[in-house]
């Protein structure tokens, strides 16, 4: 979009002095907020709002066959919707190569902290628990990746485990009683992520949409338990410096905290 | 990462199963020119990937709405061949992981190539991997960065990788399929030595923070080795324009 | 004399200098593809051709338009030939030398003095080799033209168009100057190389 272009050059010049547009400090965030359980009939869910930015995750749980490679573990995956509600580039259809590598960011971060046990999600009749975390971008304005791995974090953290009755027939799927929860699913690890985006050689935090524009890059890191990375993925075409990865792994660090008192 | 009970123990004795230290790589071979139609094409062969990459362009944009007035568009593609396993066999085709690779594989490039001296242009880089052993992402790109240089792409550096993993609590480098799957981390990135930047860099596992940090040193030293290899199989395709034959 | 290959991020200059097939970064000059230094020269030795001011290609009409004619010139940019350029019509796929007049900032040509070659045959070559089909002052085009008797154009596009003679010998010939195109006394070896096979044929 042509305004975009216009905006774009606004928002280096004002990085090259130092300052956003919405005047915040490079690793300043909007006003970020979660609702947790909105919705009744997915056993999880949450939005998270950074700012105008909306982001919904759903939890649904199911009964499945476990992988053949892994039958001792439930299955876990993450998925994202750009939904044509959310931005006027956004376009019904498959998933493309940005909703694809979102859902794989979060996803991995996730995975790796094995923070859902899912060992656990075994069942006494050999099928096994699957964990399908959906995230749907309502509103774009920027920074997905962090308000979705929220959102998805959120929402894990509120899942009931419907209760579960084994079928009279061998190995044929059981049944839920979705009214009846048999507990929540267990969460051994909380995970936050933290995305950059380059501009004019700055790094800045939590960016709009309009920053992600100017941006040459960003470098999304997921953090667990306030020390770990779990996760990390480049973005764009901006290169990042050895020193320059490991300052912005502890700005991550050091921003966890504000992110994991909304879970 | 890979918590299955069929782990296999992937350190002993503080070696790796198939006897490599820590920082040793697979055999290495890339082979220049591979192919006569495409632009700039180069083979490589890591431990038992094979990749095959072919470039082609710049040549004009398709489709046309998409065209850049400042710069070439970079088209990427990563993808394995259904057979390329030693699993079952695969589904033709990209699925989400290729398109998540093709992906980062392309900011490679939009950095690395000189986009702003072809703009209205494309150009195309095609990675097939036709065998698979863990490390096929680095294996591609750095084919790939091969490809332009034989294409006569203009680039700012031969750009390569390796992939850094942690198995049995050790970290080292260039993972086969074993330590990929069984270890406990795995972080695949593509540098230019020339700019000390990475322009590819993914991760999953757990790992603090000396150990990103180590990491990190462990892929820079790692594509010193590979850009060496690059540099052979340039020179063995261009060093026969320069000496005298007779 | 020292001849010697550059990959691309090799550093060429400690300072910012105008080379072909180089960029300036930081002050400094580095290879941008695979070239030949040789004392403060480079060569590179491969990559597409773009058009520049006053070349001569060869091109294939590619689309015929209200205006006149788009003109495909084996590179990723078209020249663009006006009607108010030419008198002569042409069809799709008509081979034509061109002049290039014009080169914009998006690299778009504007071609004129259009001469329609017919009944001859196309070899393509990599551009970057072009000069050493010529020679200096032409005199790799003229052993070439004294040998084989044919009627050779070569388009600074990597386009040559041969007609009559011994094309065949020509074109051997070409590819064996392009293989040995960064050599010295190749003037001499491709006159003994020709006498010798011309003599096969007679």
């Amino acid at each position: 979009m042509i305004l975009d272009e216009v905006k774009e050059v606004y928002i280096k010049d004002l990085m090259k002095k130092g300052q956003r547009a919405d005047g915040r400090g490079a690793m300043d965030y909007r006003p970020i907020r979660v609702e947790k359980n909105v919705f009744s009939n997915c056993e999880g869910s949450a939005i998270a709002y950074f700012g105008d930015t909306k982001v919904l995750a759903g939890v649904k749980i199911d009964v499945a066959e476990p992988f053949s490679d892994r039958p001792d573990e439930g299955i876990f995956m993450v998925n994202a919707e750009f939904t044509p509600a959310a931005h006027p580039e956004f376009e019904a259809g498959p998933p493309n190569e940005k909703s694809i590598e979102l859902a794989r960011v979060v996803d991995r971060g996730i995975r790796a902290a094995n923070s859902i046990d899912v060992k656990s999600l075994v069942l006494p009749d050999g099928k096994v628990l699957g964990v399908f975390v959906d995230v749907y971008v309502l509103d774009h304005s920027g920074n997905l990746t962090d308000a979705a791995a929220l959102a998805a974090m959120a929402a894990l953290k509120n899942t009931r485990i419907p209760k579960y009755e084994p079928s009279a027939k061998q190995g044929a799927k059981g049944t839920f009683v979705r009214e009846e929860s048999a507990g929540n699913l267990a969460i051994k690890s909380d995970v936050i992520t933290c995305s950059f985006e380059k501009i004019e050689g700055t790094n800045i935090l939590d960016a709009t949409d309009e920053e992600e524009i100017a941006s040459d890059g960003r470098l999304t890191i997921a953090v667990a338990d306030g020390q770990y990375m779990v996760a990390s993925q480049k973005s764009g075409r901006a290169g990042f410096k050895q020193q320059e990865l490991m300052s912005l792994f502890d700005a991550a660090v050091a921003k966890y905290g504000e992110l994991a008192k909304y879970f | 990462m890979g918590s299955s009970a069929n782990k296999p123990q992937l350190i002993v004795d503080g070696k790796r199963i198939s006897g490599r230290g820590p920082m040793d790589l697979r055999n290495l071979k890339i082979t220049a020119g591979v192919l006569k139609k495409a632009n700039g094409s180069a083979m490589i062969e890591w431990g038992n990937n094979r990749v095959l990459a072919a470039v082609y362009g710049p040549r004009e944009v398709f489709p046309k709405h998409t065209t850049d007035p400042r710069k070439a568009l970079i088209h990427a593609r990563y993808v394995m061949a259904p057979f390329s396993s030693a699993e079952e066999h695969g589904r033709s085709g990209p699925n989400r992981r290729s398109i998540e690779i093709s992906k980062v594989a392309k900011h490679v490039f939009e950095n690395n190539v000189l986009v702003n001296q072809f703009p209205k242009t494309m150009i195309n880089i095609d990675m097939e991997v036709l065998q698979s052993d863990g490390g096929t992402r680095v294996a591609a790109i750095t084919a790939a960065s091969v490809a332009l240089v034989d294409a006569g792409i203009p680039v700012r550096d031969l750009v390569q990788g390796v992939s850094i993993g942690k198995v049995d609590g050790m970290q080292v480098a260039d993972l086969d399929k074993n330590e990929d799957n069984y270890g406990e981390s795995d972080m695949p990135a593509i540098v230019s030595l020339r700019t000390g930047e990475i322009l590819l860099y993914q991760m999953d596992g757990k790992l603090t923070r000396p150990e990103v940090d180590n990491a990190l040193s462990m892929i820079f030293e790692g594509a010193k080795k590979v850009r060496e290899k690059q540099v052979e199989a340039l020179r063995a395709k261009y060093e026969t324009d320069v000496a005298p034959q007779e | 004399m020292d001849k010697k290959i550059v990959l691309p991020g090799d550093l060429v200059a400690d300072k910012p200098v105008k080379l072909e097939g180089c960029f300036v970064e930081n002050g400094k000059t580095y290879a941008a593809v695979v070239s030949v230094t040789q004392e403060d020269r480079t060569i590179p030795l491969k990559g597409r051709y773009l058009p520049n001011y006053g070349d001569y290609v060869v091109g294939i009409i590619k689309d015929e338009r209200f205006s006149g004619y788009s003109v495909e010139i084996n590179s990723p940019y078209e020249g663009q030939l006006s009607n108010r350029d030419t008198r002569e019509e042409f069809r799709v796929g008509d081979v034509v030398l061109v002049k290039i007049m014009a080169v914009d900032e998006v690299n778009s040509a504007i071609v004129v003095e259009p001469r329609r070659l017919t009944g001859g045959e196309i070899i393509e070559i990599e551009s970057v080799k072009v000069p050493r089909v010529i020679g200096r002052s032409g005199s790799m085009l003229a052993i070439l033209r004294q040998y084989t008797e044919t009627d050779v154009i070569v388009g600074k596009n990597g386009r040559i168009y041969l007609k009559g003679g011994n094309t065949v010998l020509a074109t051997l010939a070409i590819l064996k100057i392009c293989r040995e195109a960064h050599t010295s006394g190749l003037t001499d070896r491709m006159t003994a190389f020709l006498q010798n096979e011309s003599k096969k044929v007679n």
